[in-house]
């Protein structure tokens, strides 16, 4: 079944579809398909529309490979219109991928990334595009990992607009690992949603979701993560925290972490904080003739930057401390 | 310089913990304030420099005749006041230098003056970080983040050092130090004062003293000063404690 078939069977979204609980799906236009999907590959079985959208609604693709045991880190930069780009990662191989915005189309912006990522590769994928006030963005990533693979996944999202990221993890092989960082600097009417799927699938896989919100005036943010470990799937070990900031009175977020597990010999950990800015550290500062404001600045920056901050050394983490 | 009247604060709930403290402070001396343990000593720096966690109910706190009390926290800084905690705060994500840099910059811009120059800055660091023997660690690091006690309280004198105030609160700066790093923070202490200055030091041992010796020595106890006397006092209490002062 094509994705067009399977998007128009599916209808659009509701908000008492689980998948869309935290979203204004009323926000959401009926897109115009275009008469024929020439992606060829059978839709059946996805169940989210912003998977399905960007095939529905893009005939192109594009498709980018990392040969194996290529070491060099690689730079590709996906900013184009594309409404599906597949990235193949060779066995041992190394890359390093950058998101730049894409162009609007049709009422909705909306793209679609299929990773790879072969045995013992490594990736590190990211964004931190400068506000925007793109009315409603789609970004899906379904990734299979196989075994020693390490995905690093961070991305800092500043826009004005709707937005979703949703992303569908499946950890193949044994020892695979899946680290997700993400910021949200929002405010105005800004809704950011994230939607994470998280499949352990193999022994001693490891996935990691760090997300921090920093909101102010009337943004909204939600996180809904799903991590499911799968039966003879032992030593797994998992973890969500969801930090966020609250600016003033106007912002408000919602999370909602998701374990199913199946197996006993497993480590798996959710935690969810809200406040304000700890009010001990804005004393400390403005106690050494920081004004206010500066302080409450230089807290929220410190705040943000530490995410980051355990990511490797290389292309991401320098383009993600630059942007804060 | 420093001039407390009838100062009366208390917590959110209402209690209140300063009852009516009396304390005038001139250039070049050295007050050293004693008193067991909730008496009221660590809230008399915070009520002085702002902390939001207490109201002042009455009396007054000026600073060469500036209202403190009416002032912004960063204001009271900025207009010659340092307060040191006893546990200072951990601030992760905040690089030390920078801080130093800003809070530096903070008060010259509040004075009117320009921001110190980069290489400037570097200079006056590097020097009062030698003076307290203090490592390249400290540089990169987070504001106190991950310290030790000791480490946190030798950062405190260097902030004191560098943005060089007219009055310094020091609440318990001897805790968490060690035999060498007490000599070596007291010595900084004595380097940064001067006749223009005054310092305030909270403690509960003669130790410190030993080092830094104080032209007054006040007790504090149920929020009020209830004894004043000169260096012998500290003696007296290290030697028979604060009952006999109840007794008399």
């Amino acid at each position: 079944m094509d994705a067009i078939t399977r998007i128009k069977q599916l209808g659009m979204p509701r908000r008492n579809n689980e998948l869309w609980t935290f979203f204004p799906v009323n926000k959401i236009q009926a897109p115009e398909f275009p008469s024929e999907c020439t992606c060829d590959e059978d839709f059946a079985s996805e169940d989210d529309f912003a998977a399905l959208l960007p095939i529905a609604c893009n005939a192109r693709q594009l498709v980018k490979t990392i040969a194996d045991d290529e070491n060099e880190m690689a730079m590709l930069k996906c900013n184009n219109d594309f409404g599906r780009t597949v990235l193949n990662i060779g066995k041992n191989a190394k890359a390093s991928i950058e998101i730049l915005d894409n162009k609007v189309m049709h009422e909705i912006c909306a793209e679609r990334f299929d990773i790879n990522v072969a045995e013992g590769a490594e990736l590190e994928i990211f964004f931190a595009n400068p506000a925007n006030d793109l009315p409603l963005t789609f970004r899906h990533f379904d990734i299979k990992q196989a075994a020693n693979s390490t995905v690093h996944f961070a991305n800092v999202l500043q826009d004005s607009g709707i937005g979703r990221i949703s992303a569908r993890v499946e950890l193949n092989g044994e020892g695979a690992n899946f680290d997700y960082r993400s910021l949200n600097i929002l405010k105005g009417n800004a809704s950011k949603h994230q939607r994470l799927t998280i499949l352990h699938n193999a022994p001693s896989t490891v996935s990691t979701q760090f997300v921090r919100n920093i909101l102010d005036e009337n943004a909204y943010a939600s996180y809904d993560g799903q991590v499911v470990v799968g039966n003879n799937c032992s030593q797994v070990n998992s973890s969500q925290l969801v930090n966020t900031i609250l600016l003033s009175d106007g912002p408000s977020v919602s999370v909602k972490p998701v374990l199913k597990i199946y197996h006993d010999d497993v480590e798996c950990t959710h935690g969810n904080t809200v406040g304000e800015l700890d009010k001990d550290q804005m004393f400390y500062l403005t106690s050494r003739g920081i004004p206010a404001d500066k302080a409450r600045e230089m807290l929220t920056k410190a705040f943000a930057k530490e995410l980051f901050l355990e990511l490797p050394d290389g292309a991401a983490k320098k383009r993600l401390m630059q942007a804060l | 310089m420093l001039s407390i009247k009838n100062l009366k604060a208390s917590i959110e709930d209402g209690t209140q913990i300063l009852k009516g403290i009396n304390l005038e402070v001139k250039p070049g001396e050295v007050h050293a304030i004693m008193g067991p343990n909730g008496s009221g000593k660590s809230t008399l720096s915070k009520v002085i420099a702002g902390h939001p966690a207490y109201t002042v109910n009455d009396g007054s706190v000026t600073l060469d005749g500036k209202d403190l009390l009416s002032m912004e926290i960063c204001d009271r800084a900025n207009s010659g006041l340092f307060i040191s905690t006893q546990y200072p705060t951990e601030i992760p994500g905040v690089n030390n230098v920078e801080f130093l840099q800003m809070a530096l910059n903070s008060k010259r811009a509040y004075l009117g003056l320009e921001p110190l120059a980069d290489a400037d800055f570097k200079k006056l660091c590097e020097e009062k970080m030698a003076m307290l023997e203090m490592d390249d660690r400290y540089r990169d690091r987070g504001v106190n983040d991950g310290f030790s006690g000791g480490e946190k309280k030798r950062n405190e004198i260097l902030q004191m050092a560098i943005l060089d105030p007219k009055v310094s609160f020091l609440d318990e700066t001897d805790s968490g130090l060690d035999i060498d790093a007490l000599r070596i923070v007291a010595h900084g202490i004595n380097q940064i004062m001067s006749p223009e200055k005054a310092v305030i030091l909270v403690t509960h041992y003669q130790r410190l003293l030993d080092y830094i010796k104080p032209t007054y020595v006040h007790v504090l106890r149920h929020g009020k000063i209830i004894l004043s006397g000169g260096p012998e006092l500290a003696l007296k209490l290290e030697e028979q404690g604060y009952d006999w002062i109840e007794e008399n």
